[in-house]
């Protein structure tokens, strides 16, 4: 069997790492450079605290491969495994999250209710006043995103798979007869083409010949100067959207969780800055002696119904892989290993949820 | 010190040696680099270290710095504290 692979995310770069490893011949296609999309623009906190029943058995299982996986690639993800903290300061996402919390538990994940002061145990500084509900999951933690991305591509390359970063693909044939991908000059015969893409599968997906209809969500972050370590866990604040963790450089990086757009661009703009400024400063009061250094924008796509879209499509040579919204990090990795699963088996029960079909 | 140990980057620490141990490795486009290294990343945000990094890229992969390029510029052009940023204007 022979696989073309389109975007080299966390998604299709996992995929492509277990197809390979099973014997598949693949090749995978990234428009610009390793990196350049939502899998290298985010700020890597993982946890298995999510909202979505459908989800949790793969963050769970994504944060064993975490641990597991780099020994296997020889490539350091720079994981660490320090907490995840969500806090809330609105009676109606302390209700969400105190629903959500009841699911996670029954799904065996650790997470426990904490007193806002409780806090103060993990983040010194921080200002217990500005919240009014916490959860906490020491199961959990963050990653840096680039080496994750590496450290699979390489994977990928020395079981053989190329990599042609720099290449757009143009046109996917499939259907009866000769099927694949025309990228550059090039035309790759392949009997299953993955859309991976991210923010820009609803793209592959049209010139493929079949509707998909995810939503595009652009979000912004920014980082600080390196300090020393001092912000552990990550934290994610549902009323205002924002989160923030310590990256293994020292940076502190933190965003405000994305809003859907009409089409693709990452500009940057100066009312997130002010937004994130004054809350992150509500937060922890001492960070406001620390600059920001630099900020970027990134975009991602969502399932029309918030879940991802990973499977056979109502062509079965075309394979979606997309629409993993702002948990992409947090549920690829697993994600992708069960996709090579359907693809080289043709079935896969636990992929049920996410099918293309199901719209 | 070595009389070679030359450093390109001073806010991440990085020598000559370095960058280009990078670029044998692979990381040969500038957007890569950049990442792998850390170059252009630190305090300075490129103005000290990003013409030698395109310099040394140029050299080692015998490419112009026209088609090298340049890294994309984020703002802010200094860096700018939050206090100061929380007491911005919002849409």
């Amino acid at each position: 069997m022979r696989v073309a692979v389109i975007g080299a995310g966390v998604m299709g770069l996992s995929t492509a790492y277990f197809l390979a490893k099973s014997g598949v011949e693949v090749k995978v296609f990234e428009q610009k450079y390793l990196t350049y999309g939502a899998s290298g623009r985010n700020s890597g906190g993982i946890t298995a605290m999510l909202d979505r029943e459908e989800l949790i058995p793969f963050a769970v299982r994504s944060l064993e491969m975490y641990e597991n996986l780099p020994s296997e690639l020889e490539f350091n993800f720079l994981f660490r495994m320090d907490g995840y903290i969500k806090v809330a300061d609105r009676d109606e996402d302390v209700e969400r999250l105190e629903k959500s919390l009841n699911l996670q538990r029954k799904l065996g994940v650790d997470a426990e209710i904490i007193e806002p002061q409780e806090i103060r145990d993990l983040i010194p500084d921080f200002n217990s006043s500005a919240v009014t509900f916490a959860v906490f999951s020491k199961n959990s933690g963050v990653v840096f995103p680039w080496p994750v991305v590496w450290g699979l591509a390489k994977g990928c390359r020395e079981l053989g798979v190329e990599i042609k970063t720099h290449t757009k693909v143009h046109d996917i044939i499939i259907g009866e007869g000769i099927r694949g991908v025309k990228a550059g000059d090039e035309f790759f015969e392949a009997d299953v083409i993955v859309n991976s893409a991210g923010a820009w599968s609803n793209e592959m997906s049209r010139i493929a010949g079949i509707e998909l209809g995810n939503k595009i969500i652009k979000e912004e972050i920014c980082v600080t100067e390196s300090i020393k370590p001092y912000l552990d866990p990550y934290l994610l604040d549902v009323s205002h959207g924002l989160y923030i963790s310590q990256t293994s450089r020292g940076e502190i990086v933190g965003g405000i969780t994305g809003r859907e757009v009409e089409k693709i661009e990452t500009k940057s703009s100066m009312d997130f800055l002010v937004k994130y400024a004054r809350r992150v400063t509500q937060l922890i009061p001492k960070l406001k002696g620390l600059s920001i250094l630099r900020q970027w924008s990134g975009v991602y796509d969502e399932g029309k119904d918030g879940l991802p879209v990973v499977g056979f499509s109502k062509d079965e040579s075309f394979v979606q892989a997309n629409g993993l919204g702002h948990w992409g990090m947090t549920i690829g990795l697993s994600l992708g290993k069960e996709l090579a699963k359907l693809i080289i088996k043709g079935e896969n029960p636990k992929l049920k949820p996410f099918s293309p079909e199901r719209f | 010190m070595g009389k070679s140990r030359k450093i390109v980057c001073r806010c991440e620490d990085l020598t000559e040696e370095e960058i280009i141990h990078a670029i044998d490795e692979g990381y040969n486009d500038l957007e890569s680099l950049k990442r792998y290294t850390g170059a252009t990343t630190g305090a300075c945000q490129g103005k000290g270290c990003l013409m030698h990094l395109i310099r040394i890229l140029s050299q080692k992969t015998k490419r112009s710095p026209e088609e090298i390029g340049v890294t994309t510029q984020r703002p802010p052009v200094n860096p700018v504290p939050l206090l100061i940023l929380s007491e911005g204007d919002t849409e």
